[in-house]
């Protein structure tokens, strides 16, 4: 699946980025199937919102996002809802969990959305490699953001995709278990073939990026 | 798995009393209205049904009133062609009057009799005695009658006792034959006349309409004599627009039969206000029923938001959705259905003592009028969740 974006710019920030050049707001760039690809910027230059676009979650943009060059605009509904069962995961930045639901019932949901990808036992493997297997069981309102931000990494990993779209991913987590998180999601993106889109602060080698583009 | 997450995340118990209260209305609203049904079918098994029609019901003579005011009172040909439109009557049949003179007496001295008399006939399909006897060869002497039963009773309860003869039964008339003299250009002819069977419809003295025919041709001495009654034949006499039409017209037949007529209209009237109930409180309990889906919905707003962006369909969460609420509605309906059937089989038993004869199940009607109403609970259902997902998707 290729990703186009064209004369993209959001409405509320469209006099900010018409003043200053961008790889990504309003010029013309695709994401090819299978990149890895890095967005580096400062806060506030719209990281979240490319990314909210990028998911459908966000519609207040002028120019257009095409998947597979069909615009995101015009697949809603049950569409919409297929295409993010099986060919886009995401992590958000504010990770989106539900509060009163487990952990292990917050990854156990996506993963049973569509036909599974994995077995349920895979999400203990996963809990075990990101060192939250004790707190499976808790309810997701009363985990720390680290333990939260790790729960909504393995709730996008247990689905199929395509591409993984990922918002400042390992915000609230220390080095070793930034490494961590990210050698397993490299595993489980090479094991689909899968590209993926990260925003972070700042630059880094977590990962062997085919692009870095600055907003 | 997923239901039982989701059923975690969309907590419908918003309110089980709520819930509770939209289903009481629900089934109060479907026994009115299946009661209505059933009631209305049990009323035409009742005014229709086989084992309830007595065989004179359906036909009856009409006349015209009589009020003095005119030396005849006969039907025209309008009039009868007026009747012959009415949707509630079926069929019409005229009596033909004889236009001779005739007497009949009794051939033995030990039952004397003589009287001058008349003969009428009218189509055999409207007449309520079934005899292999009932038919005139032409040139046979004798002649087969049927006689009104009034006839018989007046004789052996009024005429007898009181001139001190013998009563007879119906197969004593029956054996005996009747010297009819038919009176033509001064000179009697004589006739047999045999008494075949008695009537409870006409209370006229029946001869075959091709002897009629014959003998008005051969031995009339007035003109065409128009009807004076016709027998209709009507599926149902208590029809109150019978009733109505017969008094615009000023036409009269057995009070009996018509008088069923008032109590006809006022059941009606309980009927169709029970419909009315029914219906007006159904349409409440949909209301009801659609605004706590809404309210599960619309409390439930941010959590629905947040499965749709995970990834959750529409489709989904409607598929899920009604199975909250549906079963609720399919269990209610088999509820009413069920009280509905034990109610009717006491009626049954009930109305069976008093020689009314109703079916001891539930009608099909009220089976259809209630998978109709599931149906309609299913669209009203389906339509809300739809529209409300929808909404809570922007």
């Amino acid at each position: 699946m290729e990703i186009q974006l064209q004369q993209l710019v959001p409405i509320p920030l469209k006099e900010k980025f018409s003043q200053r050049p961008s790889n990504i707001w309003n010029t013309g760039i695709a994401f090819r199937a299978g990149d890895w690809i890095k967005i580096v910027a400062p806060s506030g230059t719209g990281k979240t919102t490319l990314m909210n676009i990028l998911y459908k979650v966000r519609h207040d943009y002028e120019g257009s996002v095409k998947w597979d060059n069909r615009d995101l605009k015009s697949i809603t509904g049950d569409d919409l809802a297929k295409l993010r069962q099986q060919n886009v995961s995401v992590i958000f930045q504010d990770l989106r969990l539900f509060e009163n639901l487990t952990a292990r019932e917050n990854i156990e949901l996506n993963r049973v959305l569509q036909k599974p990808f994995y077995e349920a036992a895979t999400i203990d493997d996963m809990a075990g490699l990101l060192g939250i297997s004790h707190i499976l069981e808790q309810r997701a309102g009363v985990c720390s953001y680290g333990e939260q931000q790790r729960i909504a990494i393995i709730r996008a990993l247990v689905q199929p995709f395509e591409w993984l779209i990922m918002d400042e991913p390992f915000s609230h987590l220390d080095n070793a278990n930034t490494h961590k998180a990210a050698d397993l999601i490299a595993t489980e993106c090479k094991k689909r073939k899968a590209g993926f889109v990260l925003t972070d602060l700042d630059e880094d080698s977590l990962f062997p990026y085919t692009h870095v583009y600055s907003l | 798995m997923l239901d039982q997450l989701l059923k975690k995340i969309i907590r419908t118990g918003v309110g089980r009393s709520r819930f509770i209260m939209a289903g009481i209305g629900l089934t109060i609203a479907m026994l009115l209205i299946l009661s209505a049904v059933q009631i209305q079918v049990n009323y035409n098994e009742l005014l229709y049904g086989k084992s309830n029609q007595d065989s004179i019901a359906n036909f009856l003579v009409v006349a015209k009133v009589i009020n003095g005011n005119k030396r005849e009172n006969v039907l025209s040909t309008e009039e009868v062609e007026k009747l012959k439109r009415q949707p509630f009557i079926e069929k019409v049949g005229l009596l033909t009057a004889s236009r001779f003179k005739v007497s009949a007496q009794s051939p033995s001295d030990r039952f004397p009799f003589y009287t001058d008399m008349f003969f009428e006939s009218v189509p055999d399909e409207f007449i309520d005695v079934k005899s292999d006897d009932w038919k005139w060869e032409p040139g046979s002497t004798t002649i087969p009658l049927i006689i009104p039963n009034q006839f018989l009773d007046l004789y052996n309860f009024g005429f007898a006792p009181s001139q001190n003869l013998m009563q007879l039964t119906q197969s004593m008339v029956m054996a005996l034959p009747i010297v009819l003299n038919v009176t033509y250009q001064g000179q009697p002819i004589r006739f047999t006349g045999k008494v075949v069977g008695f009537s409870d419809r006409i209370s006229s003295v029946l001869v075959p309409q091709n002897f009629l025919a014959m003998a008005n041709k051969q031995f009339g001495t007035q003109g065409d004599a128009r009807p004076s009654r016709v027998v209709i034949r009507t599926s149902d006499p208590g029809n109150p627009e019978l009733a109505k039409f017969l008094k615009d017209n000023e036409l009269v037949t057995d009070a009996d039969k018509t008088r069923f007529s008032q109590y006809r209209r006022i059941v009606n009237t309980v009927v169709n206000a029970s419909w009315l109930t029914g219906a007006a409180m159904l349409l409440f309990a949909l209301l009801v029923f659609s605004l706590f889906i809404q309210l599960t919905i619309a409390s439930t707003k941010n959590e629905i938001n947040l499965l749709v962006t995970i990834g959750a369909s529409p489709k989904q969460l409607q598929r899920f959705l009604m199975k909250q609420f549906l079963p609720a509605n399919v269990i209610i309906t088999l509820v009413c259905l069920a009280v509905i059937t034990i109610l009717q089989y006491v009626l049954q038993a009930f109305l069976a003592k008093q020689n009314m004869n109703v079916s001891s199940w539930v009608s099909w009607y009220t089976v259809v009028t209630a998978a109709v109403i599931l149906i309609v609970l299913w669209l009203v259902n389906y339509s809300t969740i739809k529209k409300y997902i929808k909404e809570t998707e922007k």
